[in-house]
């Protein structure tokens, strides 16, 4: 799909828009509703998730005949990558979108979380590049 | 809890919104992907400098590919390849614009107005209150002030670590890659989920 500068912004800016208004009134930007999903105190927010990817399902594999790819391959990251992103889920209760909602919610603690994110990110570009290099599929 | 949306209103809202993800910008929904694009933004400019420069000299560029050519093979055997009998080397080819993808900026709108969506969303239901925690279960198990921002600086560090080396976080293994059935996203949301069950139990159990 071809998009000029200004159309990619636009369209970003309304996609950004509809997540961070839903995941904030569902309750994915607060600790203690994410926190309450992981102790299986309150089943909603697993629910919401799991009805989700039903619907996404249904659509994209009934609907839509091209599909763009996954990019998502197994690689010998998925599994420690994974580990260490749940334990800093629990730890935060914020995945890569929800910090951001929080802090536009007034939730100021989570610009640290935040700040987090980016240097992990970073930390974790230079790991690769320096350790691993293994196929991730995507060339980023 | 009607607080928040009920799970079938939320599973609408996140169902339509990697819908129209796909429909909007011909790819799969993923923020941790979002967050990589911003932070090799430098890498970004370096690459596309390169295929600038590469593009407006392109003629000077087929020039010193031709003459690596022939000091390599000989011009003898290149022009056997052409056709032999003096035949001049080929005219030169246009060459490509480089193609532009996502630029790292729309990444940054895109968590910009993330963030700009929670705002609007707290303003709208009244939720709006600026505050240094992250409500009173945070404090009770991380405590307040610098031991809990310190905490949530870790944590987010494991967060950014964890989803790039795995490739994919809640939106990107889990709405996008478990909903095509992709077998490293259906691992990976697995894990981090159960990752994250142990860690709040482990939290609840041996802190005060």
């Amino acid at each position: 799909m071809k998009l000029t500068a200004l159309q990619q912004h636009v369209r970003f800016a309304l996609l950004g828009l509809l997540m961070g208004i839903s995941l904030s009134f569902i309750g994915f930007s607060s600790y203690n509703e994410v926190h309450k999903m992981f102790l299986f105190q309150d089943l909603r927010l697993l629910l919401t998730f799991a009805g989700a990817v039903a619907i996404v399902m249904l659509v994209l594999n009934l609907f839509v005949a091209d599909l763009p790819p996954t990019k998502k391959i197994f690689h010998p990251g998925i599994v420690p990558g994974s580990v260490i992103f749940g334990a800093g889920w629990a730890i935060t209760g914020s995945c890569p979108s929800t910090a951001l909602v929080q802090i536009g919610e007034g939730q100021l603690a989570a610009v640290f979380t935040a700040f987090g994110i980016g240097f992990g990110v970073w930390l974790y570009r230079q790991v690769h590049r320096r350790f691993f290099s293994w196929d991730t599929g995507s060339c980023g | 809890m009607n607080e928040y949306w009920s799970w079938w209103q939320g599973a609408l809202a996140l169902g339509a919104l990697t819908i129209f993800f796909v429909f909007m910008l011909g790819r799969m929904l993923g923020v941790s992907g979002s967050w990589a694009s911003i932070m090799s933004w430098r890498e970004q400019r370096l690459r596309q400098k390169i295929s600038m420069a590469m593009h407006a000299n392109a003629a000077a560029m087929q020039d010193a590919l031709m003459a690596a050519t022939v000091a390599e093979f000989g011009s003898e055997k290149i022009q056997l390849l052409l056709g032999g009998h003096g035949m001049a080397l080929p005219p030169r080819t246009a060459v490509q614009a480089p193609a532009t993808g996502l630029r790292w900026t729309a990444h940054l709108t895109f968590l910009l107005f993330i963030a700009i969506g929670g705002f609007l969303a707290a303003l709208t239901s009244g939720h709006l209150e600026i505050r240094l925690d992250l409500g009173a279960t945070h404090t009770r198990l991380f405590g307040t002030g610098w031991q809990e921002w310190l905490t949530l600086l870790a944590g987010g560090t494991l967060v950014g670590f964890g989803t790039q080396m795995g490739s994919g976080c809640t939106s990107g293994h889990g709405l996008s890659g478990v909903s095509r059935l992709a077998p490293a996203s259906l691992a990976a949301t697995a894990l981090f989920f159960a990752s994250a069950v142990a860690t709040s139990f482990l939290v609840e159990g041996l802190l005060p």
